[in-house]
């Protein structure tokens, strides 16, 4: 497993940071590296991941060690609010402005004129899809609506590092898959963007690059797929699909690397300690054809789910 | 990038707040607070009309001006200037911390004291703009009773404008501060307005130079009402300052305050309600 | 049977009679304000002026020069009227919040689906802001009686005054009453427990301010029925079979107390429901 990233690289960049409450540590001793792309922060709740997102958007002041955004130390930084967008996760605006009213209203104070601010509020709005109701008050939309208005606040100054907090919470299905395109069309366009959830296959369909946070600690971060290779002491079960499974199961058995093994309908699971080794021998196997043909192969937990419920749980 | 400087952001600030304040649901309490003196207004005149004899004040008929400046005194300079200081300068960064939108403001290229100044500029924008048409219509009401005149009174009515912004900055700043510093801001302005200054003016001494209302009461230009033993008091060991000085220290507590409210905004941490 | 169920178990034991559900709200609440060491010590304070008293009745008891201190009725009275202060800032301090806060945190909808009636939740409220009211006023007065019995050494003076026992129940009742109640149905108005604070505030000095304006012009005191702490202040001589300060008719004062507590009620109940209903 890996440990403390390497300082420097990258667009967050935590070194030795803590923040307490009194006498409650919130964050522990936290040291990672958040590189370019898109970056799922996941944990369950009460995993501390509000602490980290205010911490990283300033909102917050460590309480040792230190933090910088994009190379530049955050708290007090107003300048780096330039380069930064944040949607933050409560439903709370000035409820009786317009959508482009508060958006125009909260780019305005980048400095720029009312024209430009206006212009830019309006691409932001048609960007979320909100451009039919850019004139109604925000009291009147729905929870989707609002979401999608506090993510044009959010993105409407073209800023280059975007920090989302729970930004699917509240939304409808349709809704969802289209934030989680527009989340993969912003990173294709240059953006970094941090998104926190607890909800992994959300974070999965946006991303394979996670940090994984539980009770004030990093637990993991990097390649879900990596980190899952990593975890040594969980082995990994591979479905396949295949015409004789009984005599694929034979030849697994013939050597030590398979842990564990059983039948389901028309295909054998199989628990293995050395995956490398496994799918070595499984691909000779089907390359041969001496044992039927081989359908499917699938590793039910080479998936975030798994790495988390191992790593939580451990 | 540089942030826009302090005043620019702090004006943008303002005109983000300003409509808020004025179309918020607050702004009923502060309608019906200042519809009070104008509807004792009405009052008092439509009876000085009725009652030929008019209002006697110590067994002499009461001019207008003479009830204008005792409304002046007891309504505005004593109450409603205070009680508005205390209720808007000490919500001015709590109410956006307490409706979570003070994330939205600090977390945009502005220094964190321009949302504090700004917000207190529409705080004095949006209560002068009530204030004074309150003041206005009473004068207005009130004056031409008893034979008064509009025309000889108006220059202290300008006077009194002067006055009760002076007091709308003053209170409010003061109670900025305090809503910066303080977990129960309400109890401490209400103690300071209604506790500290009425007692401390009583008494003789410098004290009385740690209170608003002692630089305040030097810019009124009518005359003290005694309306009870404690009026009576406060007559007896009134010091008036200059009216200069009072300006210079009432700008100076306005700039005090207001700087020290900015330096703890800047370093507080706003811990929002889960 | 070796091995026991681990699942969910329905609570078996007693239950308390139906009616009784304020109680566990007023204790809680009570228990909640005790835990806050700042009000702890505005309740401490608010009991020096008791302390001085007791000196006072001390002093007159045991020593002759001070004998002109000798408590008389009107010291009661006084006692109660010293009290006020801090009548005022319990009631904001413990008050605002009360319903404003259970607004603000949706628990309203919460509270009215357990088995609880909203007079119940009402109830449990005022008792609340009630206790602490009457430890600042009912309960220093009556323990100033007692005090002075002790000092005195005998009932003459319980005997002189028997009326003051109920003339301080009463009045103490009164007062509570009906601050608490408004500052209740104020409450229920706003979820902001600092709006609330300040809308009292502003209903006590500006009905006296109002009421200060109507004497300097009048130089008569029979309006003095438009301010709350006035028609109190009224009621108390009345009760203490003192002199009365105002010209207006104590019963005036009197109507106006019941209709601010009938209005309270009003307002309480078209507020506190676990639905708002829009028309």
């Amino acid at each position: 497993m890996t440990n403390a990233a390497d300082p420097g690289t990258g667009i967050v960049v935590a070194d030795h940071l803590s923040k307490w409450y009194g006498q409650v540590i919130g964050l522990n001793d936290v040291s990672v590296s958040v590189p370019p792309g898109i970056t799922g922060l996941l944990g369950p709740n009460g995993a501390v991941k509000s602490t980290f997102m205010k911490v990283i958007t300033g909102q917050l002041k460590p309480s040792k060690g230190t933090i910088t955004v994009l190379g530049e130390p955050i708290w007090n930084n107003p300048s780096l609010y330039f380069r930064i967008g944040f949607c933050p996760e409560q439903d709370a605006f000035y409820d009786r402005m317009t959508g482009l009213e508060w958006v125009t209203a909260l780019v305005r104070l980048n400095g720029l004129s009312d024209g430009d601010a206006t212009e830019m509020a309006h691409r932001a709005l048609e960007a979320v899809e909100l451009t039919d109701a850019a004139n109604k008050k925000i009291g009147a939309y729905s929870k989707g609506m609002r979401q999608r208005v506090k993510m044009a606040q959010a993105l409407a100054h073209d800023p280059h590092l975007l920090i989302l907090d729970e930004p699917l919470s509240g939304m409808d299905p349709i809704a969802r898959r289209k934030t989680i395109r527009m989340v993969k069309d912003w990173a294709r366009a240059g953006k970094s963007i941090i998104v926190s959830s607890h909800i992994l296959h959300e974070i999965e369909s946006m991303t394979s690059n996670i940090l994984l946070i539980n009770q004030g600690r990093i637990l993991a971060e990097g390649n879900v797929h990596q980190i899952r290779d990593l975890i040594d002491e969980h082995p990994l079960t591979v479905y396949i699909r295949a015409e004789q499974t009984r005599g694929l199961a034979r030849a697994f058995l013939a050597q030590d690397d398979v842990l564990s093994l059983r039948f389901e309908d028309e295909a054998v699971v199989v628990q293995t300690g050395r995956p490398d080794a496994f799918y070595a021998r499984l691909t000779d196997l089907a390359a041969s054809g001496e044992l039927g043909a081989i359908h499917e192969v699938t590793s039910p937990d080479d998936n975030l789910q798994a790495v988390f419920k191992y790593l939580v749980k451990s | 990038m540089k942030p826009p400087p302090l005043v620019q952001s702090s004006v943008r600030i303002f005109d983000l707040s300003l409509g808020q304040m004025l179309w918020s649901r607050r702004s009923v309490f502060l309608g019906v607070l200042l519809g009070g003196p104008v509807l004792l207004a009405l009052a008092l005149r439509i009876v000085s009309t009725l009652y030929e004899a008019g209002f006697r004040i110590n067994g002499v008929r009461a001019a207008g001006a003479s009830i204008f400046g005792m409304m002046i005194w007891l309504l505005y300079l004593r109450f409603i200037v205070p009680i508005l200081g205390v209720f808007y300068g000490t919500a001015l960064i709590a109410d956006e911390v307490d409706d979570k939108t003070i994330t939205y403001l600090f977390t945009r290229p502005i220094p964190r004291r321009a949302v504090l100044f700004g917000k207190f500029l529409a705080y004095l924008a949006c209560t002068v703009l009530l204030v004074l048409p309150s003041v206005m219509l009473v004068f207005f009401l009130v004056v031409p009773t008893g034979g008064g005149s509009i025309g000889a009174a108006f220059p202290s009515l300008v006077g009194d404008f002067g006055m009760l912004i002076a007091g709308l900055a003053a209170y409010g700043a003061v109670f900025a501060f305090v809503g910066t510093r303080v977990k129960r801001p309400l109890i401490v302005g209400l103690v300071f307005s209604f506790g500290w200054e009425p007692t401390v003016l009583l008494l003789p001494g410098y004290l009385k130079r740690l209170t608003v209302a002692y630089y305040l009461q030097a810019l009124v230009k009518h005359e003290m009402p005694q309306d009870s033993a404690v009026s009576v008091l406060m007559q007896v060991f009134r010091e008036v300052p200059s009216v200069a000085a009072s300006l210079v220290c009432l700008a100076a507590i306005v700039a005090g305050t207001l700087w020290l409210s900015g330096r703890a905004v800047e370093n507080r941490e706003y811990v929002l309600e889960q | 049977m070796p091995i026991h169920d681990q699942g969910y178990r329905r609570y078996g034991g007693d239950k308390a009679p139906r009616g009784q559900a304020w109680m566990v709200i007023a204790r809680n609440g009570i228990r909640h304000m005790l835990g806050k060491r700042a009000f702890l010590g505005l309740l401490l304070l608010s009991w020096f002026p008791f302390f001085v008293r007791a000196v006072q009745i001390y002093a007159a008891a045991n020593l002759p020069q001070a004998a002109f201190l000798a408590p008389t009725p009107e010291t009661f009275r006084q006692f109660l009227d010293q009290q006020q202060i801090f009548v005022f800032f319990v009631t904001v301090y413990v008050g605002a919040g009360l319903i404003a806060n259970d607004r603000r945190a949706n628990a309203l909808q919460i509270y009215l689906s357990k088995p609880l009636t909203r007079s119940e939740y009402v109830f449990g409220k005022l008792a609340i802001l009630m206790t602490f009211l009457l430890i600042v006023t009912w309960l220093p007065a009556i323990v100033l009686l007692i005090v002075q019995l002790a000092f005195a050494g005998n009932f003459t003076f319980l005997r002189n005054n028997i009326f003051l026992f109920p003339a301080i129940t009463v009045f103490a009742f009164i007062q509570v009453t009906l601050v608490a109640t408004a500052m209740l149905a104020l409450s229920s108005l706003s979820n902001s427990s600092r709006y609330v604070g300040i809308l009292y505030s502003a209903v006590i000095f500006f009905t006296q301010a109002i009421y200060g304006v109507l004497f300097a012009v009048t130089r008569s005191t029979s309006f003095s029925w438009i301010s709350f702490p006035a028609n109190l202040a009224q009621i108390g001589d009345v009760i203490f079979r003192l002199p009365p300060k105002y010209e207006t008719p104590w019963l005036v004062s009197l109507l106006v107390i019941a209709g601010v507590i009938a209005a309270s009620g009003l307002v309480l109940e078209r507020r506190v429901r676990g639905v708002e209903i829009v028309t």
